[in-house]
């Protein structure tokens, strides 16, 4: 069960949704990265988000930072460093709106 | 349910919480304080109830090719030592019938008959294919006659319980109209529904056509078979214009009732308040309150509960803490329902610490706060700006598994970010969809939304 306000949500505006978790084919850059030739932009934040985290990438003196390694500045504009609070808008740039 | 950290209590020390020894969730998370406990008493048919302890065994039938389910059936039949009776034969064609098309299963139906001179089929064999036919693809009766026709042929003409069956298999095969066709071909043949059935149908039906529709459906009853609505179709129908927010007709079915003479119990009155409450109106709540006095109605623990979560909600948190004092005295014990209430309406004033004191005053009486109550703290904290004593409940939370509800994860990760603590507002962010708290996406759109504004509120100048 949905919550009555998401659900509402969904049913304004099913595109978002659809945006979120349909899988899209995905630039080489990012198949690389992901290991996979599809991937929802949801599931592309889940990938690097968990890839962070999973090599401890944050600044362990300010975790809001992310420290880049080689594969993740590929497909982040080739940054050093990056914010956390980007990393959403950041992945959005590998999901353009028009697919079709 | 354990206990709220006393660091959590004393509004001034944020010394860190001491663990709860046991917190296990076990209220389903709803803001809703209204829990009927009566409404239309399920009628379960003996041969349904046998259904639902099934799927505890693994299904014999691995195909729904015929050849092999006889072939399964004749295993069966010759490993087993003792004879197997009705239930048996049931409970495997039932099996069967869960995977398979309806001319297979009677085909099975007749083989077993063949080769099991043993098995003598009752009603209750058919009504597993009745009510397999009524699940049938297409939108038609067709399946369901076949049945209902083979049914007679072998000496079973359907009684109430066979149209109870198909009633509430074709609802729940979202067939409303078919079951409407149904039930009057059925009330026509000897087979009238039962009040069980017809309130059923008439739920159903409110739930997916219009007033009218019902009302129609209702009138032709009446008119055509003389089955009138009860007390309890008009609380169903009382439930569902006031769910459509139409309190003026809800008014009207009152009146409706009072002239076919039947004196409104406090289910009635209960329903009319809680419509009430959603909207809003306080006043109106309270003048139903009245009225059931008026009529010698004694209210009961979910009146008392809807009429505080009402006043709660639309801001008279003082007035709704004076029925908290009522209602004891009435001899009801207040429920974690009725605190929650008081503690939501208390957070929207802005009084957490007061809130907090509730929680308090309701572990001395003994009342265990649950899930929701945590939600509604949680929330409540976070918006007061208090979000260390948040994070400080959010561990408690979090070390017994609960689940955040929608509203407090969005407070929290918004209360982090204002705070510039985005990592944190990540970790919670895990935690939702690591409990399945909220969907991904929920969770997702929440995070993105929340950074998004702090980038702007950051350009502004306005957050760290």
């Amino acid at each position: 069960m949905l919550p009555p306000r998401l659900k509402k949500a969904i049913t304004d505006n099913p595109k978002k949704l659809a945006n979120l978790i349909d899988l899209v084919n995905l630039p080489s850059t990012l198949r690389e990265f992901v290991g996979q030739s599809q991937i929802s932009h949801l599931g592309c934040f889940m990938r690097v988000w968990s890839y962070i985290k999973d090599n401890n990438l944050q600044d362990p003196n300010n975790k809001n930072v992310v420290k880049c390694d080689e594969k993740l500045k590929g497909i982040l504009l080739g940054k050093p460093q990056v914010e956390l609070c980007e990393l959403p808008a950041l992945i959005k740039l590998h999901f353009p709106k028009e697919q079709k | 349910m354990g206990k709220i950290p006393p660091s959590l209590r004393s509004s001034v020390s944020t010394s860190l919480i001491k663990k709860p020894s046991s917190l296990v969730p076990n209220e389903s998370p709803s803001h809703r304080p209204h829990h009927f406990p009566k409404k239309t008493t399920k009628k379960i048919p003996p041969q349904l109830s046998e259904k639902t302890r099934e799927p505890t065994f693994r299904n014999p039938f691995t195909s729904a090719n015929l050849s092999d389910a006889k072939k399964v059936f004749n295993s069966i039949v010759t490993t087993t030592k003792v004879p197997l009776d009705l239930r048996v034969h049931n409970a495997l064609l039932q099996s069967y019938a869960s995977i398979s098309t309806l001319n297979d299963s009677i085909s099975l139906f007749n083989h077993m008959i063949k080769t099991h001179p043993t098995f003598s089929p009752d009603r209750s064999t058919y009504h597993v294919l009745l009510s397999q036919s009524c699940k049938a693809p297409d939108q038609t009766l067709k399946p369901v006659h076949q049945v209902l026709n083979f049914m007679l042929t072998n000496g079973f003409s359907p009684n109430k319980v066979t149209t109870d069956i198909a009633v509430r298999s074709l609802c729940s095969s979202n067939n409303v109209g078919l079951a409407v066709e149904l039930i009057k071909e059925m009330s026509l043949k000897n087979a009238a529904p039962d009040s069980y059935t017809y309130n059923f149908l008439v739920k159903c039906l409110c739930k997916s056509s219009a007033v009218s529709t019902v009302y129609d459906f209702i009138e032709e009853f009446k008119t055509s078979f003389g089955l009138k609505p009860d007390i309890i179709t008009y609380t169903i129908l009382i439930d569902n214009v006031t769910n459509r927010e139409n309190l003026r007709e809800a008014t009207r079915l009152v009146d409706v009732l009072a002239k076919e003479g039947i004196r409104p119990d406090c289910y009635i009155y209960n329903t009319i308040m809680k419509g009430c409450c959603t909207l809003n109106l306080g006043n109106e709540a309270l003048e139903v309150l009245k009225k059931m006095k008026e009529n010698g109605v004694e209210p009961d623990l979910v009146t008392y509960n809807t009429l505080i979560f009402g006043l709660s909600k639309c801001g008279r948190v003082v007035e709704a803490k004076k029925y908290l004092g009522v209602m004891v005295e009435m001899g009801h014990f207040p429920d974690a329902v009725t605190y929650t209430s008081l503690m939501n309406g208390l957070c929207r004033k802005g009084d957490v610490l007061g809130a907090l004191g509730l929680l308090e005053e309701m572990q001395e009486k003994g009342c265990e706060p649950n899930v929701c109550t945590y939600n509604t703290l949680l929330h409540g904290l976070c918006k007061a700006k208090l979000l260390e004593k948040g994070l400080d409940l959010y561990g408690v939370m979090k070390e017994c598994g609960m689940k955040l509800d929608t509203a407090s994860y969005a407070t929290l990760v918004r209360a982090l970010c204002r705070e510039g603590r985005v990592a944190d507002a990540y970790e919670v962010f895990d935690y939702a969809v690591e409990s399945k708290s909220v969907t991904d996406v929920a969770a997702y759109t929440t995070l993105e939304g929340t950074l998004k504004w702090l980038k702007k509120a950051r350009e502004h100048g306005l957050a760290t």
